[in-house]
């Protein structure tokens, strides 16, 4: 039991290192933000999964912890690309750009 | 000749101060105070009217003071009476907010943005996880970290959410300033109960068994005062939220 928390918990201090690293070597916001949310994400359920095979008793909490990440990072990080989307320049080699074809121009985005 | 009499007095002023605090019972100098004749070893031990020896979680019974976490022993039993005055001056802030920015016919400021359908339904779900969490931190007080005031913030938060990813949202204020009050009427009276009940009493005075120390159900009226200040807290900062994202309706 004790050797799975530890190989859970090394997944997401290892999915945390390439979340950080994403944030440090990506080239504008949208990467980052995707590198930053992606990373943690997975790397918070591991290691809250991790912990909770080495403390059995503490599921339900970490459980209800798992929820809270699952629901509150992507909403937060959608937001925020969004508000970046309206209030910054875009990157100049972006290729793909489905909110201006929804919308018509940055300023209709809501 | 003005500056120089203020040079000699600050001089004389000086000097007394240093001489009197130098030859002074209560200042011992620098590193030859005994912390543990201090009165905060007092509230550590529970021992400031007798001495009640070791103290176990879980098992030992009716002490001094109840809560298992020494900073509610110190904030909501000790020193309650100053943690009245701390949820006064949080009650005179909002009441200076309510009194510059609120009014009758108030309706929401029109935002440029407009938060989609998404961060509308998600938020409704991540409010629910807040406003437990607030509502557990406040009633653990006595026992974890935290307690009235950081639990009071994080249902003022999970308010401020709906807030901000809705934009037609709007709290029943008339609702909330009806709680904030009872719940600060209630802390007086618990108060006065304390100093009615027991012959010799003081205001806010533990009229009721402390129990086991560690148990939910012990430390007397402190998690129920505790939990009136969360519920005071919460619905206050609430209240000054709305109040700064609202606008008098022409």
């Amino acid at each position: 039991m004790e050797i799975f928390s530890y190989i859970f918990m090394t997944i997401g201090g290892l999915f945390y290192l390439l979340g950080g690293l994403g944030i440090l070597r990506m080239p504008d916001t949208f990467n980052r933000i995707q590198a930053g949310t992606k990373a943690t994400t997975l790397g918070a359920f591991s290691l809250l999964i991790g912990i909770g095979f080495n403390n059995p008793e503490w599921f339900p909490k970490l459980l209800l912890i798992i929820v809270f990440i699952a629901l509150a990072n992507p909403i937060g990080s959608s937001a925020l690309a969004k508000a970046t989307y309206r209030s910054s320049d875009l990157p100049e080699n972006l290729v793909q750009d489905d909110l201006k074809d929804l919308f018509g121009g940055k300023d209709n985005v809501s | 000749m003005k500056n120089f009499l203020a040079f000699v007095a600050v001089l004389v002023l000086g000097f007394l101060i240093i001489t009197s605090l130098n030859n002074n019972e209560a200042f011992p100098n620098y590193g030859e105070a005994d912390i543990s004749e201090r009165v905060s070893q007092a509230y550590i031990d529970r021992s400031a009217t007798e001495n009640p020896g070791d103290i176990t979680f879980g098992e030992t019974t009716d002490l001094e003071s109840g809560p298992a976490n020494i900073v509610t022993a110190i904030v909501a039993d000790y020193r309650s009476f100053d943690t009245l005055g701390e949820v006064t001056v949080l009650f005179i802030s909002s009441l200076g907010v309510a009194l510059l920015l609120g009014g009758v016919n108030r309706k929401r400021i029109d935002l440029d943005f407009h938060p989609n359908f998404m961060l509308r339904v998600g938020s409704r779900a991540l409010f629910g996880i807040i406003l437990m969490t607030g509502v557990y931190v406040a009633i653990h007080g006595h026992l974890t970290p935290g307690g009235g005031f950081p639990g009071g913030a994080m249902i003022a938060s999970s308010m401020l959410l709906l807030y901000l990813a809705d934009d037609e949202f709007r709290v029943k204020i008339k609702g909330f300033k009806m709680l904030e009050s009872v719940a600060g009427s209630l802390y007086v009276l618990i108060g006065l109960t304390g100093l009615l009940l027991i012959s010799g009493g003081f205001f806010l005075e533990n009229f009721l068994d402390n129990g086991v120390i560690g148990n939910l159900f012990s430390a007397g009226i402190v998690p129920i005062v505790y939990v009136l200040i969360g519920l005071k807290v919460g619905s206050e900062i609430s209240g000054i939220i709305d109040n700064f994202l609202t606008e008098e309706a022409v």
